[in-house]
């Protein structure tokens, strides 16, 4: 893995990375959303906020469960063989930490003042 | 009971699960952009159409919150510099 963003041997594997990546995000936010969750609801005292917050909970938990499944079934996910998830742990650690060091954003990108005029009055 | 001011901490809670859920939306939509897995953006999409309800739901009930103040069109002054 060389420097260059732009050479295809860095393309390899990316697919499963990117897919790992983000599907680990959305479990993450399923995870957090259920607790989160829940602790508003232990602080809610009017019944419609607590019938809303209760209804979500169980959505979340529902959701959480696809999520997971989904993972497992793709082999991204292992929750009974941590060997196996102990090496992709690693491995998107050191693959996301290589993308770290690359400069992928040479380029200025505060272009802020560009989009607060209108067409006619510049 | 249904048109009630919300009590204080429950409404400072629906602030935060608001604004989790909000960025859940956020980041879902954004990552459907980017994935490559079919099952996946499938299952992001579930997600946004979820989350758009529950943030619905959300909006509804935080509108009855004891600080609760008209919402502009959008933010007063454009970020120029």
């Amino acid at each position: 893995m060389n420097q260059d963003y732009l050479d295809p041997i860095n393309a390899l594997h990316v697919p499963e990375l990117a897919d790992t990546t983000f599907a680990m995000d959305l479990l993450l936010r399923a995870k957090d959303g259920v607790r989160n969750i829940a602790v508003a609801l232990t602080e809610s005292a009017s019944p419609d906020v607590r019938t809303l917050l209760r209804n979500h909970l169980m959505q979340g938990i529902a959701m959480h469960q696809e999520i997971t499944e989904l993972m497992i079934n793709k082999k991204w996910f292992h929750p009974y063989e941590l060997s196996e998830q102990y090496k992709l742990d690693q491995l998107s650690a050191n693959n996301t930490l290589m993308i770290g060091k690359m400069n992928l954003f040479p380029v200025e990108t505060n272009r802020k003042g560009m989009f607060d005029r209108t067409p006619d009055d510049h | 009971m249904d048109n009630q001011k919300l009590a204080d901490h429950e409404s400072l809670d629906l602030h935060e699960v608001i604004n989790f859920k909000t960025l859940c939306l956020a980041k879902s939509k954004l990552m459907q952009g980017l994935v490559f897995d079919d099952d996946l953006r499938a299952l992001m999409q579930k997600d946004v159409e979820q989350s758009m309800q529950a943030l619905g739901e959300l909006q509804a009930v935080y509108q009855r919150a004891p600080f609760e103040a008209p919402v502009p069109q959008n933010r007063p002054t454009p970020i120029v510099n």
